[in-house]
């Protein structure tokens, strides 16, 4: 679209603006846009019938919405809590099998020539219990931001405690399959621990993105 | 009323007018001004958001409906969502109460004033 055309249509302007401000899960961005954009048309259509010529039907019903600098904090509020508790769930989902990746490495080993040394042991406990911490930690982020938020409210801070989290059950989870592949190469049973390995690394890729796209909304201005 | 007044007091708003039945946003914004007869101001982009809060907290639900070309989120209320309708109510009554009696005290009878 020129120039000419993008300032015949200031609400689409103002869609445009607002869409680069905000930042979070894809598909509730998409649909809290295309809500903002029919409200905002519908704002427009009700003052075109009312008698107002219609650009200043659009400018007037963009005076009564709100700036976008006025909009966009409670928006990304919004956006912030639904991408901390999409992180929260994807931490929740895979650090179990983290966990069973673990103890699978650690089972299978016991008895075998090629047993994982002490300090991996060692290293496996630590891995299981940062993920455990993070798997509750985001359990208990998906309540207080759920059914629980109507009687306690959410802390502020809670978008950037679960990205940390997800980003060091990330961490853990790279370290898991690292592990996993060196054990791969030693170990008799390959066919067991392979899988294992790439679960953990398919667990880490979805981990690490969700953890970034948090961090990067928590850094955001809420209202 | 400025905006800033009514911001407060917008969770039970938005509740109270969808309490009759399923609206989409800009008929709660339209239900809101013709209930107060153009009285309360919004900053009408700011329902959006509320309406996702309110949605997350279980007191509303949505669908999409569509109406020739375009697409409309309609909302209605939960059970959860009359539940905190009826507290809103309450608590704005006893406040009311309070703030009135402070502001215009009855004398007590036999008093001179």
């Amino acid at each position: 679209m020129n120039a000419a055309g993008r300032q015949a249509d200031p609400v689409e302007d103002y869609v445009t603006a607002l869409t680069a401000a905000l930042h979070g899960p894809a598909r509730v961005k998409a649909r809290m846009i295309e809500e903002i954009r029919g409200g905002l048309a519908d704002t427009v259509t009700a003052h075109t019938r009312a008698g107002t010529a219609d650009p200043r039907a659009a400018h007037r019903a963009i005076k009564e919405f709100g700036t976008v600098d006025e909009i966009a904090p409670g928006c990304q509020r919004e956006l912030t809590i639904a991408q901390a508790r999409h992180t929260a769930r994807a931490v929740a989902l895979t650090t179990p099998f983290l966990v069973a990746c673990w103890y699978l490495a650690w089972t299978t080993g016991q008895d075998q020539p090629w047993a994982l040394p002490r300090v991996a042991q060692l290293l496996a406990v630590h891995l299981a219990g940062v993920a455990g911490v993070a798997a509750l930690l985001a359990a208990a982020a998906l309540a207080v931001t759920g059914s629980l938020a109507r009687r306690l409210p959410v802390p502020r801070r809670l978008p950037l405690t679960v990205a940390w989290a997800g980003t060091t059950a990330s961490v853990a989870m790279a370290v898991a399959t690292l592990a996993l592949a060196t054990a791969c190469v030693l170990a008799a049973n390959w066919p067991l621990l392979a899988p294992a390995g790439a679960l953990a690394a398919v667990s880490h890729a979805v981990v690490a993105a969700s953890a970034r796209a948090c961090r990067r909304c928590a850094r955001l201005r809420t209202a | 009323m400025r905006a800033d007044a009514v911001r407060g007091h917008l969770d039970g708003l938005l509740l109270a007018v969808l309490e009759p039945g399923p609206l989409h946003g800009y008929a709660i914004i339209a239900a809101v001004q013709h209930r107060s007869d153009g009285v309360l101001e919004l900053r009408t982009g700011t329902i959006y958001p509320a309406l996702n809060r309110l949605e997350r907290l279980g007191l509303l639900s949505s669908s999409w409906q569509s109406t020739g070309e375009r697409r409309r989120r309609c909302y209605e209320l939960t059970d959860a969502g009359r539940r905190s309708l009826a507290g809103e109510r309450t608590a704005w009554s006893e406040f009311t109460t309070a703030i009135g009696s402070v502001l215009n005290p009855t004398p007590p009878p036999g008093v001179a004033t």
